[in-house]
């Protein structure tokens, strides 16, 4: 049974970027969860390190199958736990620490994004790690990075969003910053720069021999995206306000009302002829023939006027129609579709077999995200459902350990792996 | 217990080191940290969605010579300008997201830039692109011919939503991204229109994105293991940050809204200070955890009625979530909070372990202490006026292949001679080149 298993993951993972990558996972939560199974997704042996002592909280974080709570019910922490192993260690026994040592010099990266210091008591700082397994490549995405005078304070994934200036950008100019509503920095500017910088030190690896110590504060990938906003205080001692959706310099740009409760269309008019072809669409109204109007910078001048007018009538279309007449004469527009409308109704997301269906031990089938990339050649994204709690210990410690069962049974019951 | 295999990860040959390439310590030096990326060659016909995806590159060591049409590349007409001036060589976004690469003009209009194009395919890595699905192969330069030229080439390919399907050819700006993929109707206040994330971020998430997948595949490629056509979706990369959106909708049938203006629970959200605003999460994420110590806080302070929040219904989630809990919590830490400034707040609250900390305003990150003393913000220099620019630096801090400053931005086709020169055409080919208007 056991090398049917072993067989079967080396089947699937041979053809994958990052097959023979090992990583030893401390992530848990939002931002280093997602991380690691981006490289899971494609190849990499992701061991997730758990404990029921101290569960990953995305484990005890609604919404759960059938409302149930349950530590392998949760449909955020499957979603962003994807083709990874789970193993129960009590990183407060000598023992679960040994054995997580054993399984770092099988291994190629380590990854934490808990509070520094968190590691150096599991025994499991750099230094210790190196001397387990000196080419190691050691991911740390603290929130505000490895030392400083702030780098212990508390935060989480909205109080980053705040902390990082996106927060205050987001949202209309004369009202309370917005946001985007989510803990963005959790979802894409972390994971994706944690793994780009995993990357970028397995090539320097296979290329020196030498591993090396990745300190990623999660606040500092989201500033990275706001550089335009940096530079126009720097350059030109300007505070960069909030403009709702007037975010390029033309004329109609922004959101406006369709039929129904909450219905709404996005519309991008960056030059003359879209312009002409939004008018005819929307039936030529009154207000749209001013001659005038027909120039760039004129709408520019009066785009609020627009912005007004436009809503009015955009108000009588339902906005799935609108887009397809707009974008069938060539306007840019998009519905502002919700969670519905993105999971049932965008043909586009199903043609690219965006949601995934996958039966898990616990959940039955439930709905995955596929990755936003597809690679020639490459069998794409999560390559089975989320762990269970502990699900892999004897797999995991077998395979790569050497251990019996009754060896990894004994451990269990001495409470080493829980 | 059977013995252990002394081998470190025996299973991971293709990503062991491998003494052969190791460079050799005395042409390395101990001055120089080596990059992470030395070596990557990497094409960028550069705009708002491949920008940030090769900055990525650049900045690890990799070599990234835009490919520029005639007049320069559209996202060099992008503001903010420096001195608040229009002009294409003030675009202070341009130079941040090309500080370090290098500039070729070539119209590939002409089959005489597109052969210069497939030369200098042959001496590369990487070709990131963001033209409109066919038009690459339109202009004979699509994967498979790429291929045929290099087969370890890599192509990533940006769109709005993907080379194939339904909506493929679709218009499309940052927010008809934002729009389509779900965000944008979680972004705003519940009594307005929804409001979209500032500074083209589907555009940025693409790049991140894909700046990954590039990544993984040329770990394939220098294995060799080929080349390989990555296909990005924008609309796919905003789906992503819908956070639990997806998984509430698919388990319990909830549609999520925006709410911004309002706490998310009593406690929780964006309040006004003296000087701005601070989010306060009073009672932590999901628990009371901190609420206890929240509550504390505002009664040492003297904040009038700060007793009542220690009665046992703050304890209660489904309390919290009423208009009646956020009404009480605000009438109390309002006033506290409009008597402080947000660098009050942000150190008082932490020196108590509470979660709190200013809503940044950009001038704000300038003065934040953590970021200076981990030396964020690095200058650059920008040619055109020849003044020194603060920027955003490293993303990451990698010990031994570090983030480094490369220099300034190009000016349009500044290195179109000096590349050509490199892969073999003549001076004489280049004039007539020139001429013809194939490059500049």
């Amino acid at each position: 049974m056991k090398t049917k298993n072993v067989s079967t993951t080396e089947e699937k993972t041979a053809a994958l970027p990052l097959a023979g990558v090992r990583i030893v996972d401390f992530t848990w939560i939002g931002a280093g969860s997602f991380t690691t199974k981006l490289l899971a997704d494609f190849g990499a042996d992701v061991i997730k390190i758990e404990s029921q002592e101290r569960l990953d909280t995305l484990r005890d974080a609604a919404p759960f199958k059938d409302g149930i709570r349950g530590v392998n019910r949760s449909g955020y922490f499957a979603d962003r736990n994807t083709s990874k192993r789970s193993i129960t260690v009590n990183m407060k026994d000598p023992k679960g620490q040994d054995l997580v040592r054993r399984l770092i010099r099988k291994s190629d990266v380590i990854a934490n994004n808990f509070t520094p210091g968190t590691m150096e008591k599991f025994g499991l700082g750099y230094d210790a790690v190196k001397d387990i397994r000196p080419d190691i490549v050691y991911l740390s995405m603290s929130m505000q990075g490895s030392a400083g005078p702030e780098y212990k304070y508390l935060g989480y994934g909205m109080t980053i969003g705040a902390l990082t200036g996106f927060q205050y950008l987001c949202g209309a100019p004369d009202r309370e910053p917005a946001g985007t509503g989510t803990n963005y920095p959790d979802h894409v500017p972390n994971p994706c720069h944690g793994a780009f910088a995993v990357l970028a030190a397995l090539r320097h690896r296979r290329r020196t021999g030498e591993g090396q110590y990745i300190d990623m504060a999660q606040t500092e990938p989201t500033i990275a995206l706001l550089g335009p906003a940096v530079l126009e205080w720097t350059a030109n001692r300007r505070v960069t306000q909030r403009r709702a959706n007037q975010h390029l310099p033309s004329s109609p740009h922004g959101v406006y009302p369709c039929k129904g409760t909450d219905r709404w269309i996005a519309i991008a008019v960056t030059c003359d002829a879209a312009w002409d072809s939004l008018v005819t669409v929307i039936g030529r109204p009154e207000w749209a023939l001013d001659p005038a109007l027909s120039s760039a910078t004129v709408r520019f001048e009066r785009a609020a006027e627009i912005d007004r007018q436009l809503s009015g009538s955009t108000a009588a279309f339902d906005a799935e129609q609108l887009m397809e007449m707009l974008q069938a004469q060539g306007v840019a527009a998009g519905v502002v579709r919700d969670v519905a409308g993105v999971v049932n109704l965008d043909p586009q997301l199903h043609h690219r077999g965006h949601w995934l269906t996958m039966n898990h031990a616990e959940m039955g089938p439930s709905v995955y995200n596929a990755p936003a990339f597809r690679m020639s050649d490459v069998a794409a994204g999560p390559r089975s459902p989320a762990p269970l709690l502990g699900e892999h210990n004897t797999l995991v410690l077998s395979e790569i350990l050497g251990m019996t069962g009754d060896e990894v049974e004994a451990l269990e019951r001495a409470g080493v792996l829980r | 217990m059977k013995k252990e295999n002394d081998q470190l990860n025996p299973s991971a040959s293709a990503f062991a080191s491998k003494a052969g390439d190791r460079a050799p310590s005395s042409e390395s030096g101990l001055m120089t940290r080596p990059s992470a990326l030395t070596g990557i060659r990497v094409l960028d016909l550069t705009s708002s969605s491949t920008q940030y995806c090769a900055k990525l590159f650049v900045d690890l060591g990799a070599d990234v010579t835009l490919v520029e049409p005639p007049g320069g590349s559209h996202a060099r007409r992008v503001g903010p300008f420096l001195n608040e001036v229009p002009h294409a060589e003030g675009s202070l976004s341009f130079a941040y997201h090309n500080a370090g690469k290098k500039s070729v003009v070539l119209d590939l209009q002409t089959s005489e830039a597109r052969e210069v194009f497939r030369q200098l395919v042959k001496e590369v890595d990487l070709v990131i692109e963001s033209t409109k699905p066919g038009t690459m192969e339109k202009w004979g330069l699509g994967f498979e011919a790429l291929r045929a030229i290099n087969p370890d080439i890599v192509l990533t390919s940006i769109t709005p939503f993907g080379q194939t399907g339904p909506y493929a050819h679709y218009e499309s700006e940052d927010i008809v991204a934002l729009a389509l993929g779900g965000l944008l109707y979680l972004g705003g206040y519940p009594d307005a229109a929804p409001t979209a994330a500032w500074g083209e971020q589907a555009h940025l998430a693409a790049a991140q994105f894909a700046a990954v997948a590039s990544m993984m595949a040329l770990l394939q490629a220098e294995d060799d293991r080929g080349g390989c056509h990555v296909d990005v979706s924008t609309q796919e990369a905003v789906v992503l940050a819908l956070e639990n959106a997806v998984q509430f909708f698919d388990l319990e049938g909830t549609v999520r809204k925006r709410h911004a203006g309002m706490q998310r629970q009593a406690g929780m959200g964006v309040f006004p200070c003296s000087d701005g605003q601070v989010y306060f999460m009073a009672g932590g994420v999901a628990s009371n955890k901190f609420w206890t110590g929240s509550v504390q806080w505002l009664i040492d302070e003297g904040a009038p009625g700060a007793a009542q929040l220690n009665e046992p219904r703050w304890l209660d989630a489904k309390f919290l979530a009423t208009p009646e809990a956020k009404r009480i919590f605000a009438s109390v830490f309002e006033p506290f909070a409009l008597r402080k400034t947000k660098a009050q707040l942000y150190a008082e609250g932490q020196a108590r372990r509470l979660p709190i900390c200013p809503v940044s305003t950009p001038a704000d990150l300038l003065d934040n202490r953590q970021l200076a003393w981990r030396g964020y913000f690095v200058p650059m220099l920008h040619t055109w006026s020849g003044r020194t620019l603060l920027i955003p630096g490293a993303p990451y801090q990698l010990s031994a292949s570090p983030w480094k400053q490369a220099g300034p931005s190009p000016r349009v086709g500044e290195h179109t001679a000096q590349v050509l020169s490199q892969i073999g055409i003549t001076d004489k080919a280049l004039e007539a080149l020139l001429h013809e208007g194939a490059i500049q």
